[in-house]
């Protein structure tokens, strides 16, 4: 029983998760009539231009303001690093925490997780193939929680809104934060799991 | 050919490295688990259309409350102002974000309540033997939107948010937040009730017949 649905000529559907008898290139699944291929068809390539892109969008992101503060006139835009010091001075640990693990350190680990796993693709030394699609979970998990920041600035400048006194806006950075996000997601997507697997010989 | 055909009905594969295993005899509440990778490959899940169409129906109810409804609120100096998620949305817009605002429609309202209304479609037909051709194209593309549900992640933003605004002004938390918080345990539980392969067995059978 040590034997890969590839070899024995058949293929899962990523849709209904029926197991097909597989002839060759596109298939049509014989219970949900989706269309499939036996591995994601250039997986790699897509994986790899996703991750450039989000990693493109990352600098502005950060670079530009995401969110625009006016109180009684005076303006002061933030970034998203800028808002995390201020939750320092004020001595807001958890949040500043919170934030900065879901703003900054989880989509940076997200880009690196998916150049480790095309590079393991390749059969680069290290991690075992068991070891990779563990990070693939993590990295397919983390997926959302990056939009925090994106909902949080939408809240604050609705909520925020008490005429000329305060108010809040949202700065051009969320739109490349965003953006961002999305690709991460994209990129994740367009992995196949199973790649890491088929060099292995399973016995 | 039928030596594929014995195959095809006999054996599981799994999704994550492709590992062909034998497809076991399962009761309820079992589950198997891939011995090479360790994904999980099946789960028989106990009483998953009724449990699955009561929650996604309690869902859809309680959307519009969620939606509509003030969520958290700001007072300073004598003036007051709520705002639910709808009014973020459209405060967005009003600030020139329309691409923004687009994604928080579709990642926080659109996506979810389609995706529960799904759920309880396809268990109500199920449930009451209304299978049709279409459900399956129809249960086909409900796969695809449970990574694109952020409502859990809109939680975290509100609770970030409301310790953001405690410093800067006078905090309130409005009936919608309940409403929202109960929106989010009944979309995620129904993750949890939904049994896929039994939906398409199901499926499947009824069709051929």
């Amino acid at each position: 029983m040590n034997k890969t649905a590839k070899s024995e000529g058949l293929s899962l559907c990523p849709k209904c998760y029926k197991a097909n008898a597989f002839v060759t290139g596109r298939h049509k699944c014989q219970r949900c009539n989706a269309t499939f291929y036996q591995r994601k068809p250039r997986s790699i390539e897509y994986t790899i231009a996703w991750t450039i892109a989000a990693l493109v969008m990352f600098i502005p992101a950060n670079l530009m303001p995401i969110m625009v503060f006016t109180a009684l006139g005076n303006v002061d835009a933030s970034t998203i690093l800028g808002g995390i010091q201020t939750f320092l001075k004020l001595g807001m640990y958890p949040v500043a925490i919170v934030v900065f693990i879901a703003s900054f350190i989880v989509p940076l680990g997200k880009i690196l997780g998916l150049v480790i796993l095309v590079l393991g693709v390749r059969k680069g030394p290290g991690l075992k193939s068991e070891q990779r699609t563990k990070l693939y979970h993590v990295v397919e998990f983390l997926g959302p929680w990056s939009m925090l920041d994106v909902f949080v600035v939408a809240l604050m400048a609705a909520v925020v809104n008490l005429g000329f006194l305060t108010s809040i806006e949202a700065g051009p950075g969320i739109t490349y934060f965003t953006l961002m996000v999305v690709f991460t997601m994209f990129a994740a997507e367009s992995f196949d799991p199973r790649l890491l697997w088929d060099s292995e010989k399973y016995e | 050919m039928s030596g594929h055909s014995n195959k095809v009905h006999e054996h599981i594969i799994c999704p994550q490295c492709d590992l062909l295993s034998r497809a076991p005899n399962l009761e309820q509440g079992h589950k198997v688990v891939c011995k090479r990778c360790g994904a999980k490959l099946y789960e028989c899940k106990t009483n998953s259309i009724d449990r699955t169409l009561a929650l996604s129906l309690a869902g859809l109810i309680l959307a519009l409350p969620a939606m509509s409804l003030p969520i958290i609120g700001v007072g300073a100096v004598g003036l007051l102002n709520y705002s639910s998620l709808l009014e973020c949305i459209h405060q967005l817009i009003n600030n020139g974000y329309q691409g923004i605002a687009l994604c928080i429609f579709l990642f926080t309202i659109a996506i979810p309540v389609v995706r529960l209304f799904a759920a309880t479609y396809i268990t109500w037909s199920i449930k009451f033997n209304r299978v049709t051709p279409a459900l399956l194209n129809f249960f086909r593309s409900y796969h695809q939107l449970d990574s694109w549900t952020m409502l859990h992640v809109f939680l975290l933003g509100i609770v970030v948010s409301m310790y953001k605004l405690v410093d800067l002004a006078e905090l309130h938390v409005g009936v919608g937040f309940i409403a929202f918080v109960s929106l989010l345990i009944c979309s995620t539980t129904i993750s949890v009730t939904l049994d896929h392969h039994l939906i398409w067995d199901r499926l499947e059978q009824s069709l051929d017949e």
